[in-house]
């Protein structure tokens, strides 16, 4: 692929956060990161950036992933959502309910989580040309 | 008449930034914050900002109804469902349809009653007492509640599930004493509320050391307590009967101690009253509510330097008028404007004599 895969980390862990972003970063991704649902939106509403994929914790201030996840679905509906939760069965459920297209739960292995990206990815472009 | 959200700090601005963001979601929120801080008036403009500002808001106060009765409140109920239910009545999830129901102090509801909401909550369909039919509402629910949830699941008596459903967005409001900054706006708000209301009243506003006294109050009923005592001091018009109030009527509430770093403290005290005389002066002229980007978009010196003349010329010009007995001919060679001048710019700023 000529352009890299643009992802939105979101999450109130400063330090997961950090080490998502090394993490996709080496894989070749372009990341930007956010530490609450509110700071997300914000980069998601600021017209020049754009994103491919959010992957998003789920109890979070301000605004929840759960809450993110919504407003996603409805704004920008092109985005592949991965949901990851900590927090046991609610958040998760709630998110599914939401919409998100993958919801995972900690701990998790990291790669697994870029197969997951790369996966819902290639399917979105594979869809268009069958 | 709806109240305004008051302040400067920096909190307050996050939070005027975040309704502004999320108002048009209708995503369940959570108004979390001490006794009168102002969780209702967050869930009011809300409400005003939103879509849903032509429908009802309808407020339910949870830890004021005792069990049965709250139930029947929220969902109405049929012509005999119990004894005394003489006719069929509606309930708040019927009134506040396409609107916003309040639920305020969600965290006195009954466990009982929680299962219940949760399950409307779910499948937005709820039924009224007596009655077996279901009906589908479609309500923006906003909740508030001074408790700490997280310790009262811990303690089981609020549910984990209706919680993470009604988490979705959480504005919490930090207590005054942690935003001191917004103090002095809210001192100068509700002064001219009071004085518009009950134009005879005397009271004196706090000259600049009593309001660094009142800054450095703890205030333990937030902005409800400062909101009483201005009210008082419009009728009293003495600050120390105020403060000897404060320190009987409170016992909670303490004055930092500034003696030891008094000059240091008051002194930064006073340049931040100066920095919140500097903002809430910008603040008539912009909206500081918005994001930073917007702001400085709307920033235009030539727009202000218009708005801010217009404000004092009308001032100024009612002013020599009031004083001339309305009239504008001698009121023109005062101003040192020609008389038509006088009557364009009575008419622009809409300056007209008192109707008798």
């Amino acid at each position: 692929m000529a352009d890299p895969t643009r992802l939105l980390i979101v999450d109130d862990n400063e330090d997961i956060l950090s080490t998502f972003y090394e993490f996709f970063n080496s894989m070749g991704y372009e990341v930007k990161t956010a530490v609450d649902g509110f700071v997300a939106l914000k980069l998601l509403r600021d017209k020049s950036l754009f994103f491919d994929c959010l992957i998003t914790d789920l109890v979070m201030p301000n605004i929840s992933g759960v809450g993110l996840i919504s407003i996603v679905k409805k704004e920008f509906s092109h985005l592949k959502i991965v949901a990851i939760t900590g927090y046991g069965d609610h958040p998760g459920a709630l998110a599914s309910e939401a919409q998100a297209d993958v919801v995972l739960f900690k701990p998790i292995d990291l790669f697994k989580i870029e197969d997951t990206v790369a996966s819902l990815l290639s399917n979105d472009n594979k869809n268009p040309k069958e | 008449m709806s109240t305004p959200l008051i302040g400067v700090s920096k909190s307050m601005l996050k939070i005027k930034e975040l309704i502004n963001h999320v108002a048009n979601t209708c995503l369940n929120v959570l108004i979390t914050g001490e006794t009168g801080v102002g969780k209702e008036v967050v869930a009011e403009c809300l409400y005003l900002e939103s879509t849903r500002a032509s429908q009802n808001f309808v407020k339910i106060n949870c830890a004021a109804l005792p069990e049965t009765l709250l139930e029947s409140e929220l969902y109405g109920y049929e012509k005999g469902a119990f004894t005394g239910a003489h006719k069929k009545r509606p309930g708040k999830f019927q009134t506040a349809d396409k609107g916003v129901l309040f639920l305020d102090e969600i965290g006195d509801m009954p466990l009982s009653l929680q299962s219940k909401m949760l399950h409307v909550l779910q499948s937005g369909e709820f039924s009224p007492l007596g009655s077996d039919q279901d009906f589908k509402t479609d309500v923006w629910v906003i909740a508030a509640t001074n408790h700490n949830l997280e310790e009262s699941i811990r303690q089981k008596t609020f549910r984990e599930d209706l919680y993470y459903r009604l988490n979705i967005i959480k504005i919490d409001i930090p207590p005054l004493r942690q935003r001191k900054e917004d103090i002095p706006s809210l001192i100068e708000y509700y002064f001219r509320l009071y004085k518009t209301e009950y134009p005879n009243n005397m009271g004196s506003k706090p000259d600049a050391e009593t309001l660094v006294r009142l800054c450095n109050y703890s205030w333990p009923g937030n902005v409800r307590q400062l909101q009483n005592c201005i009210k008082k001091q419009m009728v009293v018009n003495s600050w120390e009967k105020i403060f000897e109030e404060l320190t009987n009527d409170h016992p909670d509430g303490t004055f930092e101690n500034v003696s030891d770093s008094a000059p240091r403290f008051s002194a930064s005290l006073l340049h931040n009253v100066a920095n919140n005389d500097r903002m809430s002066i910008i603040s008539e002229f912009v909206d500081l509510s918005t994001s930073s980007e917007k702001l400085f978009e709307d920033i235009s010196l030539k727009k202000i330097k218009k708005l801010a003349s217009d404000k004092v010329e009308k001032e100024v010009i009612t002013f020599v008028l009031e004083k001339l007995g309305w009239n504008r001919s001698k009121a023109a060679k005062i101003l040192k404007i020609s008389y038509k001048t006088l009557l364009y710019k009575m008419s622009e700023f809409k300056v007209s004599p008192p109707v008798k």
